[in-house]
C-alpha cells in the first residue's frame, strides 16, 4: 500500500506539485491523467525520489520516508520497494539485455549470479524476449526496448510499479506490445501507477483514473465514471479533445 | 668524400636505446594509470561542486596547462627535496626519508602524473558529463548506490566517450618523457645523447631514438583501436 501525503515541488519559483494526496491500496491499478506540464511525471519522480518533493511524506509499506528529514538511505530503501519503467526506456546501454535485469538482483539485493540469472530469464520470457539475451540495447527495437525495461523493473519484485508514459516514445505500431505486456503485468495482481496518454488503454486497465492539473488533483474515480461522467468541467474537455483525435 | 650518415653506428647504437626504453614506457604507463586517478578524483569534485576542494581542483588545473611541463619538472625535481627536507629539520616529519637517495624516476613519474592528471580531469568530467541523464536516474530507480551507479554504469560508458582523448594524451605523454635526461634519468633520450658524445654521431642517434619512437606510438595507437574497439561494442554488436 503506497500513501503519498500532501506532497509540494518547487522548481525556484515554480510550484510544480501544489499538495498532493494519495493513496492506493495493494494490487490497485491506478492511471494519472492530465495535460503536459500538469505535474504527473513529477508527481511519479517523487514518489522515489528521482526529485526530492520539497515537502511532504511518501510512505510505501510501512517505509515512511518525510522529504524534509529523508537520509540517504532511507531513500535507497524507498527504492527498492519501487520499480520504474521510463519514457526513453533507459536501458543500461553497457549492458546486454540479460544483464540489464539481472543487475539489480546482484549489485541491489545481492542474490548470488546463477540463481538471478534464472529468475531474470523466467522475467525475460514473460515479456517474450527468451530469445534476445545476449543483445545489447542499441540492437532491439523501441518495443523490445521497454519491454526490457517492464522486465528490469519486475525483477526486483517492488511493492508497486512506477509507469512513465511507458508508450509515449514509441512508434504507433510498437504501442500493443508494450500495452499487451503491461496488461499482463497488472492481471497478475502488480500495484501500478501509470502516467500515460493513452486514454482507451488507461480505461481498459485502470481501477481507478486520477486527473490532474496544474500541480493538483483535480478529480478521481473509477475509469467508467470519470470516462462517462466526469464532475469536473475541465476533465471533460480534456478527456473531449483527446478522445476525439 | 665524407658520408652523411655513419650507417653502421646507427644500427649498432640501437640495442643500447632500446635497453633503456622500459625506462620511457615505465614512466609513461606507471604517470597514466596515477594520473587516472588524479584525473578523475578531481573530476568527481568537479561534478559534484564539493566546495573547498573544487577551487583547489580547478587551481591546479589551471596552473598546470598554464606553465609548461620542463617547468613543473624543474619545480618537482628541486622542490620536492627542499620541501620534505624542511619538513624533517623543522618539524621532524619523514624521518625515515633520504631525499639523497631518491632516485631521479621517481620525480619524473611524479612530474608527469601531476602534469597528465590535470588534462585528464577535464576530459574525464567531460566524458562523465556526456553520459544520459536517464541512465543514472535508471541506475537510481533501481536502488543502486552512487558507487555501484558510477562504476558498473557510468564509468563504463564514459571511458568508451574518452578513449580516444585518453589515448591521444597517452601518446603526446610518451613523447614528453624525452625531457626526463634534464634531470638525469637515462631514457632512450638519454642514451641517445650519451652515445651521440661519446661517437660523436648525433644525427645518427637522433635518427635512430625518433625511430623507436615512432613504433613504440605506432604499436600503442594499434592497441588503443582494439582496447576502443572493446569499450565501445555495446554500441554496435552481440557479446561473443
Amino acid at each position: 500500500m503506497i500513501k503519498v501525503e500532501n506532497i509540494h515541488k518547487y522548481y525556484d519559483q515554480q510550484h510544480v506539485l501544489k499538495g498532493i494526496n494519495l493513496s492506493v491500496k495493494k494490487g490497485e491499478v491506478v492511471s494519472i491523467l492530465g495535460p503536459s506540464g500538469s505535474g504527473k511525471s513529477t508527481l511519479l519522480r517523487c514518489i522515489n525520489f528521482l526529485e526530492s518533493p520539497t515537502s511532504g511524506i511518501v510512505e510505501i509499506n510501512g517505509k515512511k520516508v518525510n522529504s524534509e528529514s529523508a537520509s540517504k538511505k532511507d531513500i535507497l530503501d524507498l527504492r527498492t520497494l519501487t520499480g520504474m519503467v521510463f519514457q526513453q526506456y533507459n536501458l543500461f546501454k553497457n549492458l546486454t539485455v540479460l544483464q540489464n535485469v539481472m543487475i539489480g538482483l546482484t549489485s541491489v539485493k545481492r542474490i548470488n549470479p546463477v540463481e538471478a540469472k534464472k529468475k531474470s530469464i523466467e522475467i525475460l520470457e514473460k515479456v517474450g524476449l527468451q530469445n534476445r539475451l545476449n543483445h545489447y540495447p542499441v540492437q532491439l527495437s523501441g518495443g523490445q526496448q521497454q519491454r526490457v525495461g517492464i522486465a528490469r523493473a519486475l525483477a526486483l519484485n517492488p511493492e508497486v510499479l512506477l509507469f512513465d508514459e511507458p508508450t509515449s516514445s514509441l512508434d504507433p505500431e510498437l504501442v500493443d506490445e508494450v500495452l499487451t505486456v503491461i496488461k499482463d503485468v497488472a492481471n497478475e495482481g502488480n500495484t501500478m501507477l501509470i502516467v500515460t496518454h493513452e486514454l482507451n488503454f488507461a480505461r481498459e486497465i485502470s481501477d481507478r483514473i486520477i486527473f490532474m492539473e496544474d500541480g493538483l488533483i483535480l478529480e478521481e474515480g473509477s475509469a467508467e465514471q470519470i470516462f462517462s461522467n466526469p464532475s469536473v468541467e475541465r476533465t471533460k474537455k480534456f478527456l473531449s479533445k483527446v478522445l476525439r483525435k | 668524400m665524407e658520408n652523411l650518415l655513419d650507417i653502421g653506428f646507427l644500427i649498432e647504437s640501437f640495442p643500447a636505446i632500446v635497453a633503456r626504453l622500459p625506462i620511457t614506457i615505465g614512466i609513461a604507463v606507471g604517470s597514466l594509470i596515477i594520473s587516472l586517478f588524479i584525473g578523475l578524483t578531481t573530476a568527481l569534485i568537479k561534478i559534484y561542486r564539493v566546495p573547498v576542494l573544487k577551487t583547489i581542483s580547478s587551481c591546479y588545473v589551471s596552473f598546470i596547462r598554464g606553465t609548461p611541463l620542463l617547468v613543473q619538472i624543474y619545480l618537482v625535481f628541486y622542490g620536492i627535496p627542499k620541501v620534505i627536507y624542511y619538513f624533517q629539520t623543522e618539524y621532524g616529519w619523514f624521518q625515515n626519508v633520504d631525499v639523497n637517495i631518491i632516485p631521479p624516476e621517481i620525480y619524473a613519474l611524479l612530474a608527469f602524473s601531476i602534469n597528465l592528471g590535470a588534462y585528464l580531469s577535464e576530459t574525464i568530467r567531460s566524458a562523465i558529463e556526456s553520459v544520459d541523464r536517464g541512465q543514472f536516474e535508471a541506475a537510481k530507480a533501481i536502488g543502486m548506490s552512487p558507487t555501484q551507479m558510477m562504476l558498473k554504469i557510468i564509468f563504463p560508458q564514459a571511458l568508451a566517450v574518452a578513449i580516444p582523448n585518453l589515448g591521444n594524451m597517452f601518446i603526446s605523454t610518451i613523447k614528453d618523457t624525452s625531457l626526463v635526461f634534464i634531470i638525469g634519468v637515462i631514457d632512450i633520450m638519454g642514451q641517445a645523447k650519451i652515445l651521440g658524445s661519446r661517437g660523436l654521431a648525433f644525427f645518427e642517434v637522433y635518427i635512430a631514438v625518433s625511430i623507436v619512437y615512432w613504433i613504440v606510438c605506432i604499436v600503442v595507437e594499434r592497441l588503443l583501436v582494439i582496447v576502443e574497439k572493446r569499450a565501445r561494442r555495446y554500441e554496435r554488436g552481440f557479446v561473443s
